[in-house]
């Protein structure tokens, strides 16, 4: 299934000038600074956004197309959108919110009871809106959306509002629906690290341009060498991106293990590990390609040190020999990018550090990090 | 009461709630424009709209005598396809009441759906709402108290009218002789008794209508139950 974008907007303080080509497989994840585009791409992608001067396909339906005055209105584009403020109809319960979405479906190919299962929303099918958290609202908005069987299921930033513990759980709720429903998902968000949990490709936006797309960790890592002044002062935090098997969800000594080396599974024994603390089981997903638990983590590149020789009497438990790749100054501070087993791992360190250090591409070094800095919201 | 003035009670209740069907009819899609008009013109239309409320009412009154007249084209047109005169009729008070009232109609519904927005809207029509499907299932069941305001208000108002249908309608019984002006019939004859009765019907019906409204415009307390952070 495929999205081709090539259109602009007049958009103040600049125009959207999007040509891109989408391939919607999972989920994909659009990233951006406050006012980069983002909400207006989807709106225009939802219909919502009228004035466009361009086309929009959609799996060879032409949603808008200027040249021909070709615009197939909103209602008919089977294209679900999940708000960042909910918009359930305040004069209606959740259960008529939700038949509201369900009378106007002309497939009916989903089974309500089956939704309202799988969203958890048994318990409030008969409370007021006003009723409801932050959290419990968006899952009532997500059920709705999904109950239209939209073919496309666009989330604009659905967590903005919601606090730690209901962000954890509705990213859950979305993997799980992803999953079960294989339903293709474009998710806007300002934060790299929902996005890292979620999502299988990334669409980078900056001021109304597409400056990079591809597979998630790639450009995670690309974006930590990003020269980009308005996204690198509003919402990037270098950091590596991991997803990776775990050999353990509890050690025993309150530690999960992860192993570094994801693409073989039978050399699992062998290699780096990476300790974090203890999962619990329902937080993992199983990877298909290698029929394997993975973990989606980062590790924030401020929470990773050097060291020249192996901190064996420390209390910090990763503790990885790694050769570095490349070492860039910017603004006092020195990112050093280091690969070990071929996976990169990006280290902030102050100039001092580093010229304490004597640090050079090719040189081998430990990098040490506490089980604690490996940050997953899914556990 | 006595028999005329049963009748102009009937003729005034006719002319009200005529007026207020045609006004409901003609207001929510003007006030829907003007709520959702981004025009310049918009401060024009809307200075038209509201122009009764501080007009004299003799004034509007004068010149919709004249538009009325057989002389003129609205007249013209009007007897051309009715057979019959437009000026001193019960037409012709129920057009007058229209307009006088209009801005006790569109204002509260325009305020309404400005307030309403967009969001709402395209939330429907992302779960596959047409327009008018969009109108009858989320506009009109949230602004209902809005409706009933402005419904309530213009046929109020239209009750109490007096200048403009003493000057577009004078004083027929059955026709249009409303209270309003029997009321003014009895002053004028100094029969303060029944001039009494009528004043004390018009002022109690007024109150009747505007405890209504405030009643079931009044705000809902729901006793919402502690709300857990997430479930």
């Amino acid at each position: 299934m495929n999205l081709s974008l090539n259109f602009e907007i007049d958009f103040n303080p600049f125009n959207l000038i999007i040509e891109h080509e989408l391939s919607l497989q999972g989920i994909t994840g659009i990233f951006g600074h406050s006012g980069s585009g983002k909400s207006t791409l989807l709106r225009a992608i939802a219909g919502l956004q009228k004035d466009i001067k361009g086309s929009i396909i959609f799996d060879d339906t032409r949603l808008t197309a200027s040249n021909d005055n070709t615009f197939i209105k909103v209602e008919q584009r089977h294209i679900g959108l999940v708000f960042q403020d909910t918009r359930l109809f305040p004069h209606l319960n959740v259960l008529d919110n939700l038949k509201f979405a369900v009378k106007r479906c002309q497939s009916r190919r989903l089974d309500f009871n089956e939704i309202i299962n799988l969203t958890e929303i048994e318990s409030l099918l008969h409370k007021h809106v006003d009723e409801l958290s932050g959290g419990q609202k968006q899952r009532v908005s997500l059920a709705r959306a999904i109950l239209t069987e939209p073919k496309l299921l666009l989330l604009d930033e659905p967590l903005s509002a919601l606090d730690r513990q209901a962000k954890t759980s509705l990213l859950r709720l979305i993997l799980k629906v992803q999953h079960e429903l294989q339903l293709p998902m474009l998710y806007v968000s300002h934060s790299l690290d929902e996005l890292q949990q979620v999502c299988d490709n990334l669409l980078v936006l900056s001021k109304g341009n597409v400056i990079a797309y591809g597979g998630i960790h790639q450009m995670i890592h690309q974006l930590n060498h990003s020269q980009n002044k308005a996204l690198t002062d509003n919402c990037i935090h270098q950091q590596t991106s991991l997803s990776l098997p775990i050999k353990t969800l509890n050690n025993g000594q309150g530690l999960a293990v992860l192993s570094l080396n994801s693409s073989l599974s039978s050399s699992l024994n062998t290699g780096e590990d990476i300790y974090l603390p203890a999962l619990c089981e329902e937080s993992v997903q199983i990877d298909e390609k290698i029929n394997m638990q993975t973990l989606r983590c980062f590790i924030l590149a401020s929470d990773i040190s050097i060291s020249l020789t192996e901190p064996l009497n420390s209390s910090i438990v990763n503790h990885l020999l790694a050769e570095i790749s490349s070492v860039s100054v910017k603004d006092n501070n020195v990112l050093v990018t280091a690969k070990c087993q071929e996976q990169e791992f990006f280290v902030n360190i102050s100039i001092f550090s580093q010229q304490k250090l004597a640090l050079k591409v090719g040189q081998s070094v430990y990098l040490q990090f506490k089980a604690g800095a490996v940050r997953t919201y899914l556990y | 009461m006595s028999n005329p003035d049963l009748l102009a009670l009937f003729t005034t209740l006719k002319m009200a709630a005529l007026t207020t069907v045609i006004l409901l009819l003609i207001g929510t899609p003007l006030a829907w424009y003007l709520a959702k008009m981004q025009s310049r013109f918009k401060v024009i239309i809307e200075a038209i709209v509201a122009l009764p409320l501080v007009l004299p009412p003799t004034v509007l009154g004068f010149y919709l005598l004249i538009a009325f007249s057989p002389q003129y084209l609205p007249g013209q047109l009007w007897q051309q396809a009715t057979g019959q005169q437009l000026a001193f009729s019960f037409s012709a008070i129920v057009i007058g009441s229209v307009l006088y009232s209009m801005p006790f109609v569109v204002q509260p519904l325009q305020k309404a759906f400005e307030q309403l927005g967009e969001p709402l809207l395209e939330a429907g029509a992302m779960l596959g709402a047409g327009p008018i499907d969009r109108f009858f299932n989320i506009v009109l069941p949230i602004t209902k108290a809005s409706f009933i305001t402005a419904a309530s208000l213009g046929f109020a108002h239209t009750v109490g009218e007096f200048g403009v249908i003493l000057m577009i309608g004078g004083n027929i019984p059955g026709e249009t002789r409303v209270l309003s002006i029997a009321l003014f019939d009895h002053v004028e004859a100094f029969d303060y008794a029944k001039a009494h009765i009528l004043a004390i019907s018009l002022l109690a019906g007024s109150m009747v209508l505007l405890a209504s409204i405030y009643l079931l415009n009044r705000p809902k307390i729901r006793v919402v139950k502690e709300v857990n952070n997430e479930s």
